[in-house]
């Protein structure tokens, strides 16, 4: 179902030296162009070193192997200086701690000019107008926000900041690792929406890193499933909830928490447990 | 009726009000739950309902009782009957104290009390394999160290802990909101047979709408200090809901 | 505790090479304070004058003074003097300002600030020149010298005590003690006493080499004990007409303080890493 793929992870492990553990293993993965792909796990299943490997934010001691195909170059392979100009400007990650995006002693507006910057050869101003139409794009209200500290806003606010300037680079894909847990119900949502939108208008793929189950479900094209380090289920969302092979994936699933089901409100409350 | 709440605000500075003319009546043995976002002041209400905070302007009575944060002896006697649950399971137990130590702690202030779920003449180390046995962990646990136990199992001894003085109200803050999603299910349960099996009445704050719809008969909805809405389990579709209830719905809802 | 869960912590404990070294001073140098009574060889007290000035021999292993005193006995005795005072004063310390910093901190509001506006006056003074002010006052001995060291040590530790406690007390279970109606003083000695005691215990180790210091000093300046009193630091002052001739009169009580300093803070330092390493381990 994947037409053309925009980066594949083929046999990921990762080891930890110190503690003489692999962590993850046999992790296959393919995101392709324009595609929104979840990625559910608990605390522990390895889903966010996943994508810091993509990333190389892997702690020192950690060891990987595998192959990371980014529109087919192996990742893994590259220097790191050639890594950061392959995916520098091609892959934004957001986390779920989003005070750690900006720094608190720079205005959001002059960091962001900085990043773009560093990636394309621009002037101020030309940066300028790019950063103030992401953060337009995001629907914040540019120049206030360009004006601000990240401490003057809300995490909403910032989480979206975030994203705008990721946006900026005009990444090919967007990992967003549990970019809304932090956030309040109502904030998380519009920050989704808002991806949604981009994703539309840009045509940029998304990898939704996340523990959250009825947010893949609603939220993405096709997920897959983690567990202890190996990745134990794949499908679309409709698979996955009504169709799960795997034991894990029925656990979860069973603890998948509903609101009572419109219909038999009357009769009796549903709980899917 | 147990818990009566008139009209109370609390205001912490001149600009920044917590909570603004809240009243509620929960009767005994109910589960209600209280859902609103961080500023929203349930944080501040659950506080106020354990006699932590003062509070100026309205009336939490208990069971016929006003609740006076700076009248120690009355307070005591309400303290029993009510007791918490805080979201961090983490920071809720003492990293340098073994399990039984934080366990016994309640029980250990109420001397003259002996929960009818314990029998007479235990020593101390049985009450706490007692105590935790009734919330599902293995009680050879009692002589751990907070740390080597996972989020989920502290959690369950911090709700052992809670119910050992057998309170008839128990307020929940967020404990599921850090857990795992399988194991926030547990937890739940384990709530659920606990009010079933002592009908207690719990008080379960939270986000997580679909939490509250599993657990609680009814659901207030908080914003910026203000009660927005009130309504039964069984409304929740009801055209009347606000509209910010109707939101928070529709983000919960899978389908 | 169980046997084995001891030894384990005693094995870790000797596992750091600086701890080790500085057990085993302490230990030698505790033994030398609490029986230097009776290992003296000689009096140190007793004064021949045919026999002054003498260098090392078999009967006199670090010589003898200018009133013909056994150095070695009056070092070994004055070890009492010096390591038990300074243990002592800095026991005093810890008794009276561990609990100030305890309540001050925990009540917080107007007993708080009361308490360290005082701490916050008294620390505005070089603790050297204030212990001198008061020494010089109550008049030049060693009992006034640890007074005056008491009164300049225990606002430190108030101060240290009170910003542990203000951060510890914003934990939850502090919270969760206080819903199930432990009293003030139940909680700080159930909660807060176990958090702080380690950093507690590490402060007074390296402290202990720093009052040694003091009291030394102290005498050598005159302030503190008198001759002949075999303190450390008084045996230096009364060396120094004839560090000429006989060097080794000053060369050995400095060795004396130099090494008890070093195992104040060799152990300072291990159990300082020893916490540290449990702390990150829960």
């Amino acid at each position: 179902m994947v037409k053309s793929s925009l980066i594949s992870i083929q046999d990921l492990r990762i080891t930890s030296q110190s503690a003489e553990k692999v962590l993850i293993s046999n992790v296959n993965l393919e995101i392709g162009k324009g595609e929104i792909v979840g990625l559910i796990g608990e605390s522990g299943s390895g889903k966010s070193l996943t994508a810091r490997a993509v990333m190389r934010l892997l702690p020192p001691d950690m060891k990987v192997s595998g192959k990371i195909f980014y529109k087919g170059t192996d990742v893994l392979a590259v220097n790191p200086k050639e890594h950061r100009h392959l995916l520098g400007s091609g892959i934004g990650m957001i986390f779920q701690d989003y005070r750690g995006s900006f720094t608190p002693f720079i205005k959001i507006g002059n960091q962001m000019i900085e990043t773009i910057r560093t990636h394309y050869k621009m002037t101020k101003n030309e940066a300028k107008s790019i950063a103030l139409t992401v953060l337009e794009e995001m629907g914040l209200e540019s120049k206030r926000v360009y004006d601000s500290y990240s401490f003057q806003l809300s995490g909403g606010q910032v989480q979206r900041a975030a994203i705008a300037m990721s946006l900026a680079l005009k990444p090919d894909l967007i990992i967003c690792d549990e970019m809304t847990t932090a956030l309040d119900v109502m904030s998380g949502e519009r920050v989704l929406d808002y991806i949604d939108q981009i994703r539309n208008k840009t045509g940029c793929s998304v990898l939704m890193i996340t523990h959250d189950l009825a947010l893949a479900y609603k939220r993405t094209d096709r997920m897959y499933v983690m567990n202890q380090g190996e990745i134990v289920e794949e499908g679309l969302p409709e698979q996955i909830r009504c169709h799960h092979k795997h034991p894990y994936t029925k656990k979860l699933c069973s603890c998948l928490l509903a609101l009572p089901a419109k219909k038999s409100i009357q009769k009796k409350r549903a709980y899917s447990v | 009726m147990s818990l009566v709440i008139e009209g109370l605000s609390k205001q912490y500075t001149k600009s920044i009000q917590a909570l603004k003319h809240i009243s509620l009546t929960v009767s005994d043995g109910e589960s209600i739950g209280i859902v609103g976002e961080s500023g929203s002041g349930k944080s501040t209400l659950a506080r106020i309902l354990l006699g932590l905070e003062p509070y100026k302007e309205g009336s939490v009575t208990y069971k016929g009782k006003l609740i006076v944060p700076k009248n120690r002896s009355s307070l005591r006697a309400y303290r029993k009957s009510v007791q918490m649950i805080f979201q961090d399971s983490t920071s809720t137990l003492n990293p340098k104290l073994p399990i039984w130590k934080s366990l016994l702690e309640p029980l250990d202030n109420y001397k003259e009390f002996s929960p009818s779920f314990l029998e007479q003449g235990l020593t101390k180390l049985e009450k706490a394999e007692k105590l935790l046995e009734i919330v599902g962990l293995d009680k050879e646990m009692f002589s751990r160290y907070p740390v080597e136990l996972s989020g989920g199992q502290k959690q369950r001894v911090s709700i052992a802990r809670a119910i050992s003085l057998e309170p008839s109200l128990l307020v929940c803050d967020e404990p599921t909101a850090s857990l795992d999603m399988t194991i926030q299910v547990q937890i739940l349960q384990l709530l659920k047979e606990l009010q079933r099996k002592t009908n207690m009445t719990i008080l379960f704050i939270s986000h997580d709408i679909r939490a509250v719809a599993y657990l609680c008969e009814r659901m207030i909805v908080l914003k910026e200090g203000l009660m927005v809405d009130e309504f039964k389990m069984a409304d929740i579709y009801h055209s009347d809901r606000h509209p910010y209830t109707k939101a928070l719905i529709k983000a919960a809802s899978i389908d | 505790m169980e046997p084995a869960l001891i030894k384990s912590r005693a094995l870790k404990l000797i596992h750091d090479p600086t701890m080790t070294i500085g057990l085993f001073l302490a230990l030698l140098l505790g033994g030398v304070t609490i029986l230097g009574g009776w290992l003296v060889p000689h009096d140190p007290f007793q004064i021949n004058m045919n026999n002054r000035l003498q260098g090392t021999s078999f009967d006199h292993w670090f010589g003898t003074d200018q009133l013909g005193r056994d150095v070695f006995s009056r070092i070994i005795y004055g070890a009492k003097l010096t390591i038990g005072l300074g243990v002592f004063a800095i026991m005093i310390a810890v008794v009276i300002g561990v609990p100030i910093g305890l309540f001050s901190g925990f009540i917080g509001g107007r007993v708080d600030a009361f308490l360290m506006r005082i701490v916050d006056g008294i620390l505005s003074f070089p603790d050297f020149i204030l212990a001198i002010a008061i020494a010089g006052m109550l008049g030049p001995n060693l009992t006034n010298l640890i007074i005056a060291i008491v009164l300049v040590r225990w606002i430190v530790y108030a101060r240290v005590v009170r910003g542990l406690v203000l951060a510890e007390k914003e934990k939850e279970y502090v919270l969760v003690s206080k819903v199930s109606f432990s009293s003030a003083f139940k909680t700080i000695r159930m909660h807060l006493i176990p958090q702080i005691l380690p950093d507690i215990i590490v402060m007074a180790a390296i402290d202990v080499g720093k009052v040694i210091l003091l009291i030394s000093a102290f005498s050598y300046i005159g302030l503190g004990a008198q001759p002949p009193i075999p303190e450390w630091g008084a045996m230096l002052n009364e060396g120094r007409s004839y560090f000429q001739v006989v060097p080794s009169l000053m060369i050995y009580p400095g060795l004396a303080i130099m090494l008890t300093v070093l195992c104040c803070n060799l152990l300072g330092d291990g159990l300082k890493n020893y916490f540290d390493i449990r702390k990150r381990r829960g």
